[in-house]
């Protein structure tokens, strides 16, 4: 046990949330304590819901080795098709989320599917279908802001348990809990992971990296899916500005998080740690009322700044010679 | 991939299935004509283009069409060849657009404050850019972080930077001190240039120079020089490059530093054709940047560029865009159509390759 707590305390992780508390506390002491209240906690944790989501829906395409630029694309036609079937052809709320998460789930197949027939490079496939899914978004919504559709939906995007914890965040964390467990525990999860650490070695072993990297992306395009559904749920409207901003925060949070962008890395806990310091940063330009252009420039110095400590800190290990990557002992033995 | 940290930056973008392949030229000579991508995207271009001639006349007009498509041609090659100086070593430049930008508001506050004239703030504007490039370059060469990561993270840092100078230091978010000579530059055409009688085509633009000064630099270098040959070996392989007693971290930087330099000029010119210098400038840089030399023949793994494929490529996605908004195919759709040729041009190419190679033509 001794062993464990002292090898979490060397880990991202543990950085992270010493950074992430120290941060709380400091936008705690310079809100006067208001940040506490319940109503800026809700505030604070229902805009974290979907950042969290779309960092993990990058992370898992990271897991294997491959990029998704289409995440912002992805989420926004599924959140737009969603709005569209509810607000003007009265489709019932269950069957247009689930016909949602669907089409998010094809797309992500879809990418996973290109990739491996066509190899082309998953760069160059997923900036494609980003342009052509921007394009049935545009179509799908043109100029207007749909937010005609139940107000059920929309109660429940909005509604928080005990007043503080709201739902959409608890489904995000749910997410993340089931993509943990999947990664760490299950054979395709371990396997995905091997394709992305050590493809030969992974192949050598008899796991098909095709299949990994379909895995890979159709679950992006899940997680994507419900990161649309919550959109949907917790916005007072969708429109073809949505999912416009998200490709920069998949990335830093998944980076920032500790994922090797070569793969083999599953920074669940890494990626959520993430995406509440970015949500830190936020609260704190709202709180001292600075321009919205702040919060780029920190979060991409902190991107900058992680991956050159995360660099040296590797390097530093090498040099140390014993790497525990307990990731790496499936394609360890080969390589 | 034995080791566990990639060193260049395009393995961790590679398909894990072919990571021992070594990436192979497309030269003209060792491959049969019909698998030549250059010469089947210029029939391309010239067939789209006589198509859209023949459904709509208008697409010939030289004042309203044909001098904005080649205007724009030729600022997408420049932003197209920015990002082929980094492709050149296995590398990306995300932030291709933001320094664009960067350089722009340089180039604007040595226009406002200190009232320089045309051609000086856009020395100021190159110098920027290859400045910011070169930074980018030296932290990846420095840290041995992926490019990819690196140039987003620079991005971001842009994205966040640029509109606060903005806002410190002008009432719009615009510079609006144009130096004279701006619109002259914007507005005239070969037909404004005569010698004796002989006058040059109106539908050519003047800013188009800029860009046959960039592909001729960017050509020679690569086809030429002794750094040109080092970029090159540096994106096919690092380790051998190294080797090989080339200077890799510097070849970096100087890839990067190019590629910023280019990406300035990029935003001058659109600065110029759009008559005003604001914070969103090159905002839509960041797809034609890659379409334009992938589908030129440029590899995205390093070690093979195409000058020309660049320009045929980047002509070749401006006559479509053009040709549909002339037919009346809304400004939404454009995206979904240039889409799916980047997907069909590039399957058609790998199934080209697969098909010369299976000919055993190609001596490996």
């Amino acid at each position: 046990m001794k062993r464990f707590a002292l090898r979490f305390a060397r880990t991202t992780e543990m950085t992270l949330l010493v950074i992430c508390v120290v941060f709380f506390i400091g936008l705690v002491i310079a809100s006067h304590g208001d940040l506490l209240e319940p109503n800026s906690l809700r505030v604070l944790l229902q805009f974290l819901a979907v950042p969290v989501l779309i960092g993990l829906a990058q992370m898992v395409v990271l897991a294997v080795g491959q990029l998704n630029l289409a995440v912002g694309a992805v989420g926004g036609f599924t959140a737009c098709a969603m709005g569209v079937l509810m607000a003007d052809h009265g489709v019932p709320v269950p069957l247009a989320l689930l016909i949602g998460f669907l089409l998010a789930s094809v797309a992500g197949l879809l990418n996973g599917l290109l990739v491996v027939l066509t190899r082309i490079n998953g760069f160059i496939v997923t900036l494609a279908t980003m342009t052509v899914l921007l394009g049935v978004q545009y179509r799908l919504v043109g100029t207007r802001t749909v937010d005609a559709y139940p107000q059920g939906l929309k109660s429940f995007g909005s509604h928080a348990v005990f007043g503080v914890l709201p739902l959409i965040f608890l489904v995000a964390l749910v997410v993340a809990a089931l993509l943990a467990v999947m990664l760490r525990r299950t054979v395709p999860g371990r396997r995905l992971l091997a394709s992305g650490g050590n493809p030969i070695a992974a192949r050598l072993s008899g796991i098909s990296n095709d299949r990994s990297v379909i895995i890979a992306h159709t679950l992006s395009g899940a997680i994507l899916g419900v990161a649309a559904i919550l959109t949907v749920a917790s916005s007072p409207g969708v429109n073809k500005s949505i999912g416009g901003d998200w490709l920069l925060p998949s990335f830093a949070a998944p980076i920032i998080g500790g994922a090797l962008l070569t793969g083999g890395s599953a920074v669940v806990l890494g990626t959520v740690l993430a995406a509440f310091i970015v949500r830190f940063v936020d609260t704190a330009r709202a709180e001292f009322s600075l321009e919205p252009s702040w919060v780029n420039f920190v979060v991409g110095t902190v991107v900058l700044g992680s991956v050159v400590l995360g660099q040296v800190r590797s390097r530093r290990q090498e040099r140390r010679t014993v790497v525990k990557a307990p990731d790496a002992a499936v394609a360890g033995g080969v390589s | 991939m034995s080791a566990p940290v990639s060193e260049t930056a395009t393995e961790a973008l590679q398909e894990p299935e072919t990571p021992v392949e070594p990436p192979r030229g497309r030269g003209g000579g060792r491959t049969p004509w019909w698998a030549n991508q250059r010469i089947g995207l210029l029939i391309l271009v010239v067939a789209l283009s006589a198509l859209f001639g023949i459904l709509r006349p208008a697409f010939f007009n030289q004042q309203l069409v044909v001098f904005p498509l080649l205007r724009d041609i030729a600022m997408f090659t420049v932003v197209g060849l920015a990002q082929m100086s980094v492709l050149s070593i296995g590398h990306m430049n995300l932030a291709v657009g933001r320094m664009a930008a960067f350089s722009m508001m340089i180039t604007g506050i040595s226009y406002d404050l200190w009232h320089f004239n045309l051609y000086s703030g856009l020395l100021v504007g190159l110098v920027a850019g290859t400045a910011v490039g070169a930074l980018a370059g030296w932290v990846i060469a420095r840290t041995g972080v992926n490019s990819f990561v690196v140039t987003l993270a620079l991005d971001f840092l842009l994205l966040g930077l640029i509109p606060l100078v903005y806002t410190a230091l002008t009432d719009n978010a615009a510079f609006v001190t144009k130096p004279p000579g701006m619109r002259e530059l914007r507005n005239y055409s070969l037909g404004d240039v005569c010698i004796g009688n002989l006058c040059g085509s109106p539908a050519v633009p003047q800013l188009a120079m800029f860009a046959v000064i960039a592909m001729v630099v960017v050509g020679w270098i690569f086809s030429r020089t002794k750094l040109g040959r080092e970029l090159l070996m540096t994106g096919t392989s690092v380790k051998a490059a190294e080797l090989s007693g080339i200077p890799t971290a510097r070849r970096v930087i100087t890839a990067h530093a190019m590629s910023g330099c280019l990406a300035a000029l990029a935003g001058f010119m659109l600065a110029v054709s759009t008559g005003s210098i604001k914070a969103t400038i090159g905002e839509e840089f960041m797809l034609p940047s890659f379409l334009g030399p992938i589908l030129g023949g440029t590899l995205l793994a390093g070690g093979f560029v195409s000058v020309w494929g660049t320009l045929l490529g980047t002509a070749l996605t401006s006559v479509i865009r053009k040709g549909l908004d002339l037919l009346g195919v809304g400004l939404e759709s454009l995206n979904i159509y240039l889409g799916l040729i980047l997907l069909v041009a590039l399957s058609t190419d790998r199934f080209r390759t697969v098909l010369s190679d299976r000919q055993g033509v190609r001596e490996r």
